[in-house]
């Protein structure tokens, strides 16, 4: 018994002496997740990047109302399919071109178009009033129905009939695109690195929900969390210029976000050009607005060496140059 | 001197004859039924798993996002899931333990004495499960209808019938493949854990066989197709996705057709694991 004792104790000492030891150093340890103040980081650790992935991608596919490809939907398979799906579909209602839209591709056996009544199989965005056929999408534009189309009517907004599969009235309510709102900040929650989060659920709340102040709140929690970001700092600049109307400020964010981008996004392999495209154009705008028409057609000219549209943005330095007195195009800025 | 003793092949045992008169089957399946549905009542996992699911949803629904009211899709989309992953727990876990706990406890024996049939025991028990696995389910239904309607302002009934009653019916093709893996099985463990992978495993991929099978070469692509034709497609039936994004109605010609794809396939699985009883020594 007392041997039994003695082996208990020795061992309780050797653990408390291997404590002592070990606590300083996992301390001091570069890897120790304890000194993350952020809970999501103690628990999770880089898994949650991968479910901050998962939730943008949901956010992406209740955009899509829930019709979205798998992982086993592949692109190569989509384009096989194209080619089968073309006569097979004309018949249905559907335009080629709408066909090629879908991931589904034409039903490869009799389970798979039997199963298509059960999900979400058809390509359609929140807040859209439309159902998605190609039919009804002409028919708004004035080119009307086929009298056999099986469609006839969708176009006026109606409830379809039961066995229809979709209802106008629900998708035309306005400010559907809040149902995205959860998983972009769980995204942005989990993965405070990832911008996308910031910059679409800030664009989402201002453009369609009315919510300025909660997008410009996001936004500069982002900025927080990344540091001189040019796509955050470029988002900012857009709520100054259009909802605030405070141009200086929209002017400084702008310019800012042009420099962020030439430091960060210029050495890169693949650079955001896009986001360079929209800084110029937003400035550039700004810029006309405010009748400084030399800043405004340097901005065009920059915009006209990345655009892929360049004959259009040639057009507006052209007719800017047009309708400018000489001496605006002339003095410098 | 031949042993006075014969060895018994419960193969070749007569049906006993008592209780096949149509009234008199019907009778014992539905008492073997109720049987199945008190137990529900007096055990826990039902209620402990719909509390769950009520405070999980509940406390989901109490979050503000960007001070937007009436966002909801999230809510209906966790509600629903934690619906289908109880409704799948209750069911295989209440089907996998009659046959096991019956003949545990040996009171098979005497039910077998009544007269009770092996093929009523086996299909009074599958219904009692199904019942009970529908009675949970209604009340779920009903839980997430009161939560939706709350947020949403909106009761499309017809969608939730026909969601809670395709989801019904396929908790049937698993209810009669546990019966029939706790028949194959012997420890009820064992049956629920391959049910629950089985199950899991189609809902999940079940969709997409067809599609890895394409990719594959010959031998594999025509085995995995045929798996693919072979395996009851539980998936069909999660029409989540049309009811947290507010689809329209299935057409009900097609529902129907849903509905009996489901009839057969529980038909089947109840047919094999009433065979395979029959032949089973139950001693």
């Amino acid at each position: 018994m007392r041997a039994y004792l003695l082996s208990i104790f020795l061992l309780l000492m050797v653990g408390f002496s291997l404590a002592t030891t070990l606590e300083p150093w996992f301390q001091s340890w570069a890897g120790s997740r304890a000194q993350s103040e952020n809970v999501l980081q103690v628990a999770l650790g880089d898994s949650r990047r991968m479910f901050a992935r998962h939730f943008f991608t949901k956010a992406d596919a209740y955009f899509h109302n829930g019709y979205y490809p798998s992982i086993y939907d592949s692109k190569e398979g989509e384009k096989q399919e194209r080619s089968a799906v073309k006569g097979a579909h004309e018949h249905e209602g559907h335009s080629a071109e709408e066909c090629e839209e879908s991931y589904l591709g034409a039903p490869k056996d009799w389970i798979d178009r039997f199963s298509r009544h059960f999900f979400a199989s058809q390509h359609t965005h929140l807040g859209e009033s439309d159902c998605g056929h190609d039919c009804c999408k002409k028919s708004k534009e004035g080119k009307g129905h086929d009298e056999t189309c099986e469609h006839k009517g969708h176009e006026a907004g109606h409830h379809h009939d039961q066995e229809d599969g979709h209802d106008h009235a629900e998708a035309a309510k306005a400010g559907q695109e809040r149902e995205i709102l959860p998983w972009l900040r769980l995204s942005a929650e989990m993965d405070p690195q990832r911008v996308e989060s910031y910059v679409i659920a800030a664009f989402w709340l201002r453009s369609k929900l009315g919510k300025v102040d909660e997008a410009e709140q996001f936004l500069r929690e982002g900025l927080r969390a990344n540091p001189g970001d040019c796509e955050i700092q470029y988002a900012l600049g857009v709520i100054c210029y259009e909802d605030r109307k405070d141009i200086v400020r929209a002017r400084n964010l702008l310019e800012l976000s042009m420099n962020r981008w030439r430091e960060q996004e210029s050495r890169k392999p693949e650079p955001n050009i896009l986001l360079l495209g929209q800084i110029l154009n937003q400035l550039a705008k700004l810029e006309r607005e405010q009748k400084n028409y030399p800043r405004a057609l340097e901005c065009y000219t920059l915009l006209k060496q990345i655009s892929p549209n360049k004959e259009a943005v040639q057009n507006w330095i052209d007719e800017m140059k047009t309708n400018l007195p000489p001496s605006a195009v002339a003095s410098p800025r | 001197m031949t042993p006075a003793t014969h060895s018994l092949d419960p193969a070749r045992l007569p049906e006993i004859a008592a209780g096949t008169d149509r009234s008199g089957t019907l009778n014992n399946v539905l008492a073997i039924a109720g049987i199945v549905i008190k137990e529900m009542y007096r055990r826990k996992d039902f209620y402990v798993l719909f509390v769950l699911t009520a405070l999980i949803t509940l406390l989901m629904g109490s979050v503000t996002f960007f001070n937007q009211e009436n966002i909801v899709r999230y809510l209906k989309e966790i509600c629903l899931f934690l619906i289908w992953a109880a409704s799948l727990v209750i069911t295989i876990t209440t089907a996998a333990r009659q046959i096991p706990a019956e003949r545990e406890q040996r009171t098979l024996f005497p039910l077998l004495a009544k007269p009770v049939t092996r093929n009523q025991l086996v299909i009074g028990k599958f219904l009692g499960c199904w019942f009970a696995s529908g009675i949970s389910l209604l009340l779920f239904y009903l839980f997430f209808g009161a939560v939706a309607g709350a947020k949403e302002h909106e009761w499309p009934v017809l969608n939730y019938f026909q969601a809670a009653v395709l989801h019904w019916f396929m908790l049937g093709i698993v209810c009669a493949l546990t019966m029939l893996g706790s028949v194959v099985f012997d420890a009820p463990s064992s049956t629920n854990t391959i049910m629950l992978i089985v199950s899991v495993g189609i809902l999940l991929v079940g969709r997409h066989l067809n599609k890895v099978a394409l990719k594959m070469e010959e031998p594999g692509q025509t085995i995995v197709y045929a798996i693919y034709f072979v395996l009851p497609h539980l998936e069909l039936f999660d029409v989540r996705d049309l009811i947290v994004h507010n689809w329209g109605l299935i057409p009900w010609h097609i529902w129907a057709a849903g509905l009996a794809y489901a009839a057969v396939y529980s038909a089947i699985f109840l047919a094999l694991a009433c065979l395979m009883f029959r032949r089973k020594a139950i001693n």
